[in-house]
């Protein structure tokens, strides 16, 4: 199954998202420090930090890259109450160290909002380079770089309020012109009684505005993620959602009302589970859309994989700190994630067993942690380790890896 | 003790507040109010109103206010003219107004009570200047010359009463001793820009500093200035306070963007520990209530608001602790919160150590994510890579689909190699097919087939018994193979031909037997073919299209056959699937359309014939819908999100997916999302080939985007404009000459892409067949091919 190999990325304080890049070959993350990390894989997998800046003067909540067609081009949002915009250029000193090294400048800061933006994403590349950010007070804005080469200059083409607090939004990534370009977004406002919290919006051709084209009622608890799948040529969106539990929903464009311009959608919800048994946080897809990895407070990944007749299943769970959980079949452990288990529940079997990278040493990133609120710092910015014996242990402390520059 | 959050709207904004020494009372002044209010329960009852009197002057206008510590009834205003007033509310007269020290010569940014020494008053000013007033004798006893531009806040030191630190604009902390008066005895650059506020620690010996460089600093002056903490916040920093009893704890409001009062523990200096954001406009003043759980704020927005700390927003609480990423080589990323619940090995040491637990308010700093990478170990190259490089796409149909079902099979993609063999099958040449098949199989099996096959349709052929099954099968599949060679020599396009070539040539035939073993298996292609029973049960779904009822669909067969560019001995079998293919693709429409069809071909008459022998043989009705067979299968492959089988079929069909009616848009968009499939995995070349073979106009053109070369001149560097040898700029064609004749070259110009030389491509060519060094003399080894 899977191994897990800790990255210390020494973030001095959480880490809330990361994010790879299209072609999955680079990594960004962000965090509360006001960093935002850039990290690259080299040839054996291993991820290195190439750069690393303060982007915001408040935490940086997300972090997304653009199609590689427009550069190599990170936007990140903040609760300073701005977005920036990032790109990475290539030295053109004449010094030889300045030559060639690449570093990362702000190309723009959209100070739009008037509280914490709270989500930032790129839309697909056939709409051109469009950003798209929500905020705390409900605000979702639509920004446009009409000239592609010129990264500095974004005009806001749409704001559009949803009046209640905003947390999330994801692009429909649909390459089809039968789909209108479609933003959902969701709402993080704990109170049900103001009713559903995903909205859908669609561009209207003929009115030249974003229309909301649905509200999904029957969610009503807060909602932490939200996003497309990949769409991959089916006639039909879907949208997996991170709420109390892990939703996802169908959504069928309805032909009726195309005199209106408006589209409608018959929605369905094709799953739902609450095996983390606690708040989800985040959900994610796969390229093809044929996983959703989901993570919740239980400190677990669940992998979600869908069979012939879509019907969803657990296929795998991997516990944050890197010890390792029994597959599927085995009900979810109900412990918390980071109190030891029996080692006879967890087969020793989903770790690799590498005799050379054995370590003994008996300290724990758990225990480490708590006697001291910083992670340790292990120098060397990536490390791997995999680790015999009995896998209930926590994590040994990464062993340093000698990166070559 | 108010417990709820209230607030009270006053005429104007007040610039400062501050509380009286058992927190009962609060007074707020600002340029247009100066009011005392009893803080009640739920309510604020207002007391006085120090505003008064007919000669409302400056003196009236206040920065900052400060309540004696000793004395209730004594109160300090700083005015915006200089003026340091003294109030006293015991004064029976309507105005309280007791002294006015107008020594200042501009703003009195702030008046400060001496902690041990409640009669002495200081002041720190816009004009660089700190005074030290004594109450009792009504005069400034002492002038500190800061020697800055302005001093912005100044504070007595609770731990050294006889020591005060002052903030500037320059970003300088001074430290004065009040026995020393002439100079300071400690000062360092705190902020890069100015400072707008300080507030000594209550206990420890830190002195937090506020700036407009959105900082907060805390500095430990016990002994040589140390910045122990700083706090990066979004806005300039205006006003500070150390939350009582909470050693790490700092109140903190913005003096513009940020309308909420922020506390921070410095600690975790990234995120607020609470905010409240019940202010409009940014607020002006903080004063804690002498306990950690409530303070008072003014604002701009004209209002007082008495805060409860429990009714504060908690945005550590909103963060998301989380993310998780899934890269393209099925590997997982997430990063999460550690959480501090020890675990039983921490558990079991702390009761070792006899550790105390850690609060809720340790928790909130102790905040770090660990990021662990999943990968799976037994990394497989991932099969979209390899099918979308080892998928044939162009070519013959035959080829491809054997060629792709080998590819997918080999990789255990058993389903998929069928639906490859299937789409050979039911498209595909039919001679190679036959080749293929065993000829060995049974003849039994084909009747025991068609016997089920008959029972189970409705047909008047349920009647007729196996023989005469089995004998029509062979007529039909005379017949058939006597159209096969025109078929054959007329290539696949031209149907009408085959067609009316087929009566003329009736007898090229190969064994009847063969051709009806193979028709039976042709299901069972992708099967091992042994078992007959094994050929029933395939045979039912696959059957279908061969078993030909009707006339027309009999005609169809031929048609198709024709198509496909049929080869002499597998006409018979062939025939009848590629028929119906074409009939497929518009099953229920194109009937109607048979008849004009078969007018056309005077072949069509003898087909007709046919279909009475064909009836009796396989008695099935005209399921025979290839098109939407294949439909079905592209859409189920799209909606499995195996976009790349539904493209490389769809790109495999060729000119006959024509027939399947597909809209052009959901062509489109299947190849677009493929397109960007393999962009992911930088499978340009694949990307590329589809693009060429693509049919769709919009994804053609995909590869003809920005393909301009913009070429500058290499004297200005400006963009030549009009021709490639004439700089409108600088009007030289320096760099269009030729290296060789040194003329201009006005056509195509050849160049070494290693050191830019070049010219006429005549003289180039000549030039290196006989050298190999660059003809401008300039040494490069030119590599001209």
């Amino acid at each position: 199954m899977f191994e897990a190999h800790s990255i210390n990325a020494e973030h001095k304080d959480l880490i809330h998202d990361i994010a790879y890049d299209y072609y999955g070959e680079r990594m960004a993350t962000c965090s509360s420090d006001q960093f935002v990390k850039v990290w690259d894989e080299d040839e054996h997998g291993n991820w290195h930090l190439t750069a690393s800046w303060k982007a915001h003067s408040g935490s940086v909540w997300k972090v997304t890259w653009a199609h590689p067609e427009f550069g190599q081009v990170l936007a990140t949002c903040s609760f300073d109450r701005t977005a920036a915009v990032w790109e990475e250029i290539v030295g053109e000193g004449s010094g030889p160290e300045a030559r060639g090294s690449k570093h990362w400048i702000k190309r723009t800061n959209l100070v739009d909002s008037r509280t914490s933006v709270t989500d930032v994403k790129f839309a697909p590349k056939t709409l051109g380079l469009l950003l798209a950010t929500c905020s705390a007070d409900g605000f979702i804005r639509i920004y446009e770089a009409p000239d592609i080469m010129n990264l500095s200059q974004w005009t806001l083409q749409h704001d559009i309020n949803c009046k209640l607090s905003c947390s999330c939004l994801t692009w429909n990534p649909s390459l089809s012109r039968l789909h209108s370009p479609m933003i959902a977004v969701g709402s993080d406002d704990s109170n049900p009684l103001l009713g559903a919290k995903i909205f859908i919006y669609e561009y209207s051709e003929s009115s030249r505005r974003w229309v909301k084209a649905e509200t999904l009622s029957s969610i009503t608890d807060a909602v932490y993620d939200i996003a497309f799948a990949p769409n991959l040529g089916r006639n039909f969106h879907t949208l997996a959602i991170a709420t109390k539990d892990v939703r996802i929903v169908t959504l069928k464009p309805i032909q009726d009302n195309m005199q209106t311009g408006v589209s409608h959608f018959e929605t369905n919800i094709v799953a739902q589970f609450d095996d983390h048994y606690c708040t989800v946080w985040r959900v994610s897809w796969n390229f093809m859309g044929t996983i959703l990895a989901s993570s919740g407070d239980d400190g677990c990944v669940r992998l979600w994989k869908d069979n012939y007749i879509n019907h969803w299943k657990c296929i795998s769970v991997l516990k944050g700190d890197g010890t390792p959980v029994q597959g599927a079949e085995t009900p979810v452990l109900a412990t918390p994630p980071n109190s030891s288990t029996p080692a006879q529940q967890t087969p020793s079997t989903t770790r690799t067993i590498s005799i050379t990278t054995v370590t003994a040493e008996k300290p724990t990133l758990t225990v480490m942690c708590s006697n001291k609120w910083q992670p340790p710092v292990i120098k060397g910015r990536f490390s791997k380790s995999v680790w015999l014996g009995n896998p209930s242990e926590p994590t040994p402390p990464p062993l340093p890896f000698i990166a070559k520059k | 003790m108010t417990s709820k959050t209230i607030c009270i709207a006053q005429e104007g904004p007040a610039n400062a507040l501050a509380l009286n020494k058992d927190n009962s009372q609060v007074v707020i002044a600002g340029r247009n109010v100066f009011k005392i209010f009893i803080l009640l329960e739920d309510k604020f009852e207002e007391a006085c109103n120090l505003r008064v009197g007919k000669n409302l002057n400056l003196n009236f206008s206040c920065n900052d206010v400060a309540w004696n510590l000793n004395d209730d009834h004594i109160l300090a205003t700083a005015a915006t003219n200089g003026a340091v007033v003294v109030w006293n509310l015991n004064k029976q007269s309507r105005s309280k107004q007791e002294h006015v020290f107008i020594d200042h010569k501009r703003t009195v940014n702030k008046v400060s009570f001496h902690m041990t020494e409640p009669m002495w008053l200081i002041s720190g000013s816009q004009d660089g200047t700190m005074k030290c007033f004594d109450l009792r004798i009504k005069e400034a006893i002492k002038t500190f010359y800061s020697n800055t531009e302005s001093v912005r806040d100044v504070q007595f030191c609770p731990q050294q009463p006889h020591t005060f630190a002052a903030v500037s604009e320059n970003g300088q902390v001074q430290q004065w001793d009040m026995r020393k008066p002439d100079r300071f005895f400690q000062h360092f650059t705190a902020h890069s820009g100015p400072i707008f506020a300080c507030d000594w620690h209550p206990e420890a010996t830190w002195l937090a500093t506020a700036s407009r460089d959105k900082t907060i600093k805390v500095w430990d002056l016990s002994g040589k200035p140390s910045c122990d903490y700083a706090i990066h916040t979004i806005a300039s920093v205006g006003r500070i306070k150390w939350r009582p009893q909470k050693k790490y704890h700092i109140a903190s409001c913005a003096l513009v963007v940020d309308c909420s009062i922020n506390v921070w523990d410095i600690r975790r200096p990234y995120i607020p520990f609470a905010s409240f954001n019940e202010h409009k406009d940014v607020p002006t003043g903080v004063a804690w209530r002498g306990n950690p759980q409530s303070f008072l704020s003014t604002s701009r927005d004209c209002t007082l608001y008495h805060h409860i700390f429990d009714d504060a927003i908690r945005p550590a609480s909103k963060a998301n602790p989380q993310s998780v990423a899934l890269g393209l080589k099925s590997e997982i990323i997430y990063a999460c919160k550690v959480k501090y619940e020890p675990a039983t090995t921490a558990r079991q040491l702390s009761s070792i150590m006899r550790k105390p637990l850690v609060t809720n308010d340790d928790t909130f700093c102790m905040a770090s994510s660990v990021m662990h990478k999943f990968t799976l170990n037994n990394c497989q190259p991932s099969w979209f890579k390899i099918a979308a490089e080892g998928y044939l796409l162009s070519g013959n149909l035959n080829d491809i689909c054997d060629h792709n079902a080998r590819v997918a099979i080999s990789f255990g993609k058993t389903t998929l190699g069928i639906a490859w063999q299937v789409l050979k099958i039911m498209y595909g040449d039919p001679l190679e097919l036959l080749l293929k098949m065993s000829p060995m199989a049974p003849k039994e099996d084909i009747v025991n087939t068609s016997n089920i096959i008959s029972g189970a349709t409705k047909n008047s052929g349920m009647e007729q018994s196996n023989a005469s099954k089995q004998s029509s099968h062979e007529h039909d599949t005379k017949s058939l193979q006597g159209e096969n060679p025109t078929g054959a020599v007329s290539g696949g396009d031209d149907e009408t031909e085959t067609e009316t070539d087929a009566p003329e040539n009736p007898n090229i035939t190969g064994p009847s037997t063969n051709l009806a073993t193979v028709l039976p298996r042709r299901p069972l292609l992708s099967d091992v073919p042994s078992t007959s029973r094994g050929d029933f049960i395939f045979g039912e779904t696959e059957y279908e299209p061969v078993s030909l009822e009707h006339p027309s669909e009999s005609r169809h067969i031929v048609m198709r056959m024709e198509d496909d560019e049929w080869t002499k001995e597998l006409q018979k079998e062939a025939f009848p699937l590629r028929h119906e293919i074409k009939d497929r693709s518009p099953p229920p429409e194109q009937f109607p359309n048979h008849p004009t069809e078969l007018g056309e071909d005077p072949t069509s008459v003898i087909i007709e014939d046919q279909p009475q022998l064909v009836v009796p043989l396989l008695p099935k009705p005209l399921l025979f819908d290839f098109t939407s067979v294949i439909l079905e299968a592209l859409e189920y492959h799209a909606a499995v999100r195996d976009v790349q089988t539904t493209v490389s079929m769809l790109i495999a069909l060729g000119e006959k997916r024509k027939n399947l009616m597909l809209p052009i848009a959901l062509q489109e968009h299947w190849i677009l999302e493929y397109l960007d499939l393999l962009g992911k995995f930088k499978l340009w070349h694949i990307a590329t080939q589809i693009i060429q073979l693509a049919w769709i106009p919009s994804i053609s053109q995909l590869n003809q985007q920005s393909t301009l070369i913009h070429v500058s001149c290499a004297a200005c560097t400006k963009q030549l404009q009009r021709s490639a040898w004439l700089c409108d700029h600088c009007h030289t064609s320096e760099h269009a000459l030729c290296s060789i004749c040194n003329q201009v070259v006005r056509g195509m110009y050849v160049w070494c892409q290693g050191c830019a030389h070049g010219g006429h491509i005549n003289h180039m060519r000549e030039w290196f067949n006989g050298n190999r060094q660059c003809p401008a003399g300039c040494g490069h080894l030119c590599e001209y091919n």
